[in-house]
């Protein structure tokens, strides 16, 4: 029937997996680039604080992060209870849980890209389109944005494959529940625990082959524009 | 390429104000000498001076993208006042860096499309296609900006400021990279037409004398951080020459009056005498007072008053100076009446001529050889 031959369980953690990559990349598209749009106008000592603390989620081990969210979420605290009656439902061991500490832990690969590329053009462009009488929202939304695409594609990319392959962080706040929390990383290590290679084998494989399509894509898209307006300037078009 | 798009547009300021006044501006470039200017809200200056004198600082300043304190006031808008200035997209101007800073990710028309979208006084489509042609833009407004040569990206970086239409115009070396000889003959006389058109407060930056004596009566004059001026033209060139003798232009600037045009063909008077210009791309009235650039190297001089000719021009002149150039060449000052104007010849023509100074010659040259009509 299917031509790798899943389980249906397995094809249901493979469906949560990239609707929990897709959602977290979504978020964090819209968190990232007013946050690092305001970041690299900031002029304050703050701004590294900021810069080390969004930047932590690379360096600091999953767990930690997840330990920390576990406590956090747990309706055993005011913390975890204030915010269960926020949601309407405990964020441990949820969807939506998965999806917020998924946009904490690859924070770093959506902002930094982003900043990096609006630290180099910004300043240089803002000025540009403010000499031309444009407002500073449209200095960002027409001028920043476009010239910072290919950062924007990349840190996409990046975002959606790191959230792919999540796993210390769902390991201790979402557990393996099916179809709600068991994302395909952790539905390997319970293959391979379980001692069924098979299946671990063709998950993995997935796994390889998706992630690197996805950064080829996101490679193709980031050069697509200059790659054929170059190859159209060699064939002879005038200009 | 279509560039119709929804028009909005902000309130206007009128143009007949008091103009710009600037008054004890200091930046970090010049603390001890504070810059005072005072420029009528109608007119073309250019802007010049030795490299590193603060020209682009005083343009930021006024643009209110760096930092300074005095006082800034555009007709009856105070820009700046102390410390705080009003924001630079809500002063009417425009300003156009040294490196172009195109819009990148985005095709030329989208550049000019956004110029065009934010301006306070948008242009009409046939204009904006008008001009698109004149700086020979059109078969790029397809490409990506990043694909330009450092020349094309300056052709749409004034463009896309002429499309802005401010009531203030500041231009940093606009055309450095663009070829001279399209520069003086094709672009500013557009750029003349344009601002007769839309009078506006141009400041013209450029080390090129011959782009602002063709668009300026007068000059603004920047060196170690010390602002002067307006200055007269003759005063800004005594200066340049003052730098060096190589500076000095090889295109002289004169002023003649149009008694008619047809087809093309330009008839002007000079004092006495009847000049021709032809490939004229401007239009002209009766009466009016233009100049235009003659360049040195297209002008020959003889002894007596020549017969027919296919060689239109015949400019009876005064021989003020010969200066001695490099390569076996001499530059001849004339005088024709009150105006100036130069011409290099070789060493051997000035020994068999036996030219002397103050003695009196027939300049010659071809009606083409009029150039920024």
């Amino acid at each position: 029937m299917n031509p790798v031959n899943i389980g249906a369980a397995d094809l249901e953690a493979l469906w949560l997996t990239l609707r929990l990559a897709a959602v977290t990349t979504l978020l964090l598209l819209a968190i990232g680039v007013p946050l690092a749009w305001k970041l690299s106008h900031w002029q304050s000592r703050w701004r590294h604080g900021v810069e080390v603390l969004i930047t932590l989620p690379l360096v600091l081990p999953p767990t930690v992060l997840g330990f920390y969210l576990l406590l956090l979420f747990s309706p055993n605290h005011a913390s975890g209870q204030w915010l269960a009656a926020l949601w309407g439902e405990p964020l441990v061991f949820s969807f939506t849980g998965l999806v917020i500490a998924s946009v904490i832990y690859s924070l770093p690969f959506m902002v930094q890209p982003l900043l990096a590329s609006f630290s180099q053009n910004g300043k240089r462009l803002t000025r540009a389109a403010a000499a031309l009488g444009m407002p500073p929202h449209a200095a960002l939304l027409k001028v920043l944005l476009p010239a910072s695409r290919p950062a924007i594609v990349s840190a996409c990319a990046l975002t959606f494959a790191h959230t792919l392959g999540e796993f210390g962080v769902v390991l201790m706040i979402g557990g393996a529940i099916p179809g709600e929390t068991q994302v395909v990383s952790i539905a390997l290590f319970q293959h391979v625990e379980a001692l069924e290679y098979g299946a671990a084998h063709r998950l993995a494989l997935v796994l390889l082959v998706v992630t690197t399509a996805l950064l080829l894509l996101a490679r193709w898209l980031g050069r697509a524009v200059s790659a054929t307006s170059r190859e159209e300037r060699f064939m002879g078009v005038p200009g | 390429m279509e560039l119709t798009l929804p028009l909005f547009r902000r309130a206007v300021q009128s143009l007949d104000g008091d103009g710009l006044s600037v008054q004890g501006l200091v930046t970090s470039l010049n603390t001890d000498t504070p810059w005072q200017l005072a420029l009528p809200a109608q007119g073309v200056f250019g802007f010049t001076g030795p490299s590193g004198g603060g020209k682009s600082t005083l343009l930021a300043a006024l643009a209110g993208l760096r930092g300074c304190t005095g006082k800034i006031g555009f007709g009856n808008v105070t820009w700046q006042s102390g410390k705080s200035g009003l924001a630079t997209h809500r002063r009417d101007l425009s300003l156009g860096f040294q490196d172009s800073s195109l819009f990148g990710g985005q095709t030329v028309a989208d550049n000019l499309a956004l110029a065009h979208r934010y301006s306070r006084r948008p242009l009409s489509p046939e204009e904006r296609a008008e001009l698109i042609e004149c700086f020979g833009i059109t078969p790029l407004l397809r490409q990506p900006v990043e694909l330009l040569s450092g020349g094309e990206a300056q052709r749409v970086a004034v463009l896309r400021q002429l499309f802005s239409n401010a009531a203030v115009q500041l231009y940093d070396e606009p055309l450095a990279a663009v070829d001279r000889l399209q520069v003086i003959r094709k672009l500013l006389p557009r750029l003349r037409d344009f601002w007769a058109r839309h009078p506006a407060l141009v400041i013209w930056t450029s080390h090129d004398f011959d782009e602002i004596q063709l668009l300026a009566t007068q000059c603004l004059w920047m060196e170690r951080g010390a602002l002067t001026g307006p200055l007269p033209l003759r005063e800004v060139t005594r200066r340049l020459q003052l730098d060096s003798l190589e500076r000095e232009s090889c295109f002289s600037r004169l002023e003649a009056r149009v008694l008619c045009q047809e087809e093309g063909l330009l008839t002007l008077s000079l004092g006495d005498a009847t000049l021709y210009a032809d490939r004229v791309a401007g239009r002209y009235r009766a009466g009016q007072s233009i100049a235009f650039l003659l360049g040195s190297g297209d002008i020959g001089l003889c002894l007596e008053q020549p017969g027919l000719s296919s060689i239109l021009n015949c400019l009876p002149v005064e021989l003020r100076e010969i200066v001695p150039l490099e390569g076996g060449r001499v530059r001849l000052r004339l005088a024709a009446g009150e105006q100036e104007f130069s011409a290099d010849i070789s060493r051997l023509s000035r020994e068999r001529l036996q030219l002397r100074e103050g003695e009196r010659y027939y300049a010659q040259f071809k009606a083409s050889s009029l150039a920024g009509l």
